[in-house]
């Protein structure tokens, strides 16, 4: 009995061994891959970095401000020339009742009155502010 | 027979060690296991976590644009007795790094064990250095402190030393919270477009009137976060050195001068919160004002009697004086000393300096102060000032970090009296002497302000300077913008004259053309619309 016992725990005990070894080989493994990317995470990490800086430096106005001078056919437009959404005309009303499309024995009634966009005072504003000062 | 038990006692004796054994080499390996996967920081373990750890934090302005960033960078070294063909090596290091050739040969042939190719390479041209496959190549890991907008906001943010370790500016000021804050970044309180603007608008001007110096500040009147902060001549940080003409010495903070008649908004404020005059009463400013051996002038003649609003707008020293006169020294020293003149800010920035303050303060100097003269300020403590006037009446401590709330200021005078001041303000660039300095829609307020230099124990009238500090929008002010010109020349544009009115204030109304729709501010449609109807009759 005690010597089927000890066979089987050294048979136990030289699995245990077997199983140590594996895990500690594959930790081995496994640091070593861990070590491969934590080398390339830094690198990525480095190359983020200075292209965070260049992308700083690259979108800096000055440089922006200098090249749209250089390319684009711009020039700074005076404060009055600007206006704000609440200066928009109104947008026209429809000529014809959103509901009457859906009936096919509808006639087209005729344009209802509107006041042309030159006309409103708001459109003036906008006119005037188009063409500037 | 009897040595039987004795035997198997002593048999059983050793399996009992042996399973203690066993279990105490188990129980080291499981509470290992415990410790690693249960207690470690994951952190702690990793050389990334400590690599960020090491470097200095990020500068970010308010809206998350770099300013500062340590950058990874490698000095390459190598042992040339490694190399098969020095010639070949250092041709091919010479390409990749930028380093001389011929001196690499030079060194290289020397035999020295252990030869300096390049200082910073970054980590492409380190990965391509390594790349060549070269034996007896080692790096040495190093950081560079780089500041991506260069000569903008470089008083400001200041420098590292080769520690990188902050020496000057914000670098220094934060340099704790920079180095031991984790590596998070640090948000300032600059808005890069508004300070990029407002360098742009200075030294435009600065070019214009051909002056030896010249700055200009963008402070949030409630939260006293400093915007921009522009001081000519500035210099390249990255450069680690001074290229000709360049100068390190912040005047918005280091320098202290008599900033002149935009002093006048103290001494109004004061007069309308003690009530010694009303808006609409006439002072007489026909003649020179005499007190005692000293005499004062206007710049320009207003008339016999002008309103005592209109001695703020059109600038009258001899009105001013007069109204100063009413409140005394005793009473005008406590009321500037509560918005902060009489001592050195308390900022972040640690270059700041002490307001130069008469020794004694009698008739005559309050009757100087009051317009200007007598006391030195930096412009920074002035802006901070002028924004406690204009902000509702409650004190502002200027700051260059980023907030998000109001300051809860001690109060120096009351909203009504802030009120008024502010529609002083206004007059003087609708009707007075700043005019220029108006952006329509955005309704700006402001104070011109020439001071003539101290020069050999008396004052030089060519040597000026000329400044302007604006508010907007003025019925619900948020910003303060000042702009100061060290001894600026007239031009043809500005008819030869060189004060304030002149040179600083239209520069101003550049700026808070160009910042109010970066800042948010909506323009009054009112306003533009008289501003179109005015343009096309």
């Amino acid at each position: 009995m005690i010597r089927t016992l000890n066979i089987a725990f050294i048979a136990l005990t030289g699995l245990v061994c077997l199983g140590l070894y594996h895990i500690a080989e594959e930790a081995r493994v496994t640091s070593a891959d861990l070590r491969t990317t934590e080398r390339s995470i830094q690198f990525e990490s480095d190359a983020i970095t200075v292209l965070g800086a260049e992308w700083a430096k690259v979108t800096q106005p000055a440089r922006i401000q200098a090249l749209a001078s250089r390319h684009l056919d711009l020039s700074d437009a005076p404060a009055v020339e600007l206006s704000s959404l609440t200066q928009l005309p109104p947008k026209n009303p429809p000529l014809v009742p959103e509901g009457a499309f859906r009936n096919a024995n509808t006639v087209v009634p005729a344009p209802q009155a509107v006041p042309t966009p030159a006309e409103t005072p708001t459109d003036a504003v906008f006119a005037a502010l188009k063409t500037g000062t | 027979m009897e040595a039987r038990p004795a035997a198997q006692a002593l048999v059983r004796g050793r399996i009992v060690l042996a399973a203690f054994l066993c279990a105490a080499c188990f129980a080291l390996v499981s509470a290992r296991l415990v410790e690693v996967m249960v207690f470690a920081d994951p952190a702690a373990i990793s050389s990334l976590a400590e690599r960020a750890r090491a470097s200095r934090a990020d500068l970010v302005d308010r809206n998350g644009v770099l300013i500062a960033r340590d950058l990874p960078v490698s000095d390459l070294y190598a042992s040339p007795a490694a190399f098969w063909d020095i010639g070949e090596a250092a041709r091919q290091l010479s390409e990749i790094t930028g380093a001389d050739e011929a001196r690499l040969k030079s060194t290289f042939a020397a035999k020295r064990n252990y030869v300096l190719v390049q200082r910073g390479l970054t980590p492409d041209k380190r990965d391509a250095a390594m790349r060549l496959g070269l034996p007896g190549l080692s790096f040495e890991e190093d950081h560079k402190r780089y500041y991506p907008s260069g000569r903008i906001v470089s008083h400001a943010v200041g420098q590292v030393d080769a520690d990188d370790k902050g020496v000057s500016g914000l670098e220094l000021g934060l340099d704790e919270r920079i180095q031991k804050g984790g590596g998070a970044p640090v948000a300032l309180s600059f808005d890069m477009r508004v300070q990029y603007v407002l360098e742009h608008e200075i030294a435009e001007a600065a070019k214009e009137f051909q002056t030896k110096a010249a700055g200009g500040i963008v402070l949030n009147i409630h939260t006293g976060e400093v915007m921009a902060l522009a001081s000519l001549p500035d210099y390249e940080p990255n450069l680690r050195t001074l290229e000709p003409g360049d100068s390190t010495r912040n005047r918005m903070t280091q320098d202290v001068y008599e900033l002149g008649s935009i002093f006048k908004i103290f001494a109004f404020a004061e007069a309308l919160e003690e009530k010694t005059i009303t808006l609409d009463e006439p002072i007489p400013v026909g003649k020179p004002l005499r007190l005692g051996r000293f005499q004062i002038h206007d710049f320009e003649k207003h008339g016999e009697d002008i309103s005592a609003a209109m001695v703020f707008a059109e600038s009258s020293n001899i009105g001013t004086a007069q109204i100063a006169l009413r409140s005394g020294p005793r009473r005008q020293q406590p009321f500037l000393q509560s918005l902060g003149l009489f001592e050195a800010l308390k900022t972040e920035l640690p270059e700041m300096a002490s307001p130069l303050t008469p020794r004694r303060w009698e008739m005559v100097e309050a009757v100087t102060i009051s317009y200007g003269h007598g006391i030195s300020v930096n412009p920074l403590g002035f802006a901070a000032a002028a924004a406690s006037i204009v902000n509702g009446g409650t004190r502002v401590h200027p700051t260059f970090l980023k907030q998000d709330t109001p300051q809860q200021g001690t109060r120096v005078i009351s909203e009504e009296t802030s009120r008024t001041m502010r529609e002083l303000l206004r007059l003087v660039v609708t009707d007075g002497t700043g005019t220029k300095a108006d952006a329509p829609g955005y309704r700006v307020g402001g104070k011109t302000g020439t001071a003539e230099k101290p020069s050999n124990g008396s004052y030089s009238r060519h040597q000026l300077i000329s400044s302007f500090v604006g508010v907007f929008p003025i019925d619900d002010p948020q910003y303060l913008v000042f702009v100061m010109m060290d001894e600026p020349r007239g031009n043809k544009s500005s008819f030869g004259f060189a004060t304030g009115g002149w040179t600083a204030a239209p520069a101003a109304g550049r700026i808070i053309a160009r910042v109010a729709p970066l800042l948010g501010v909506k323009r009054s449609e009112i306003e533009i619309n008289d501003t179109i109807a005015a343009a096309n009759p």
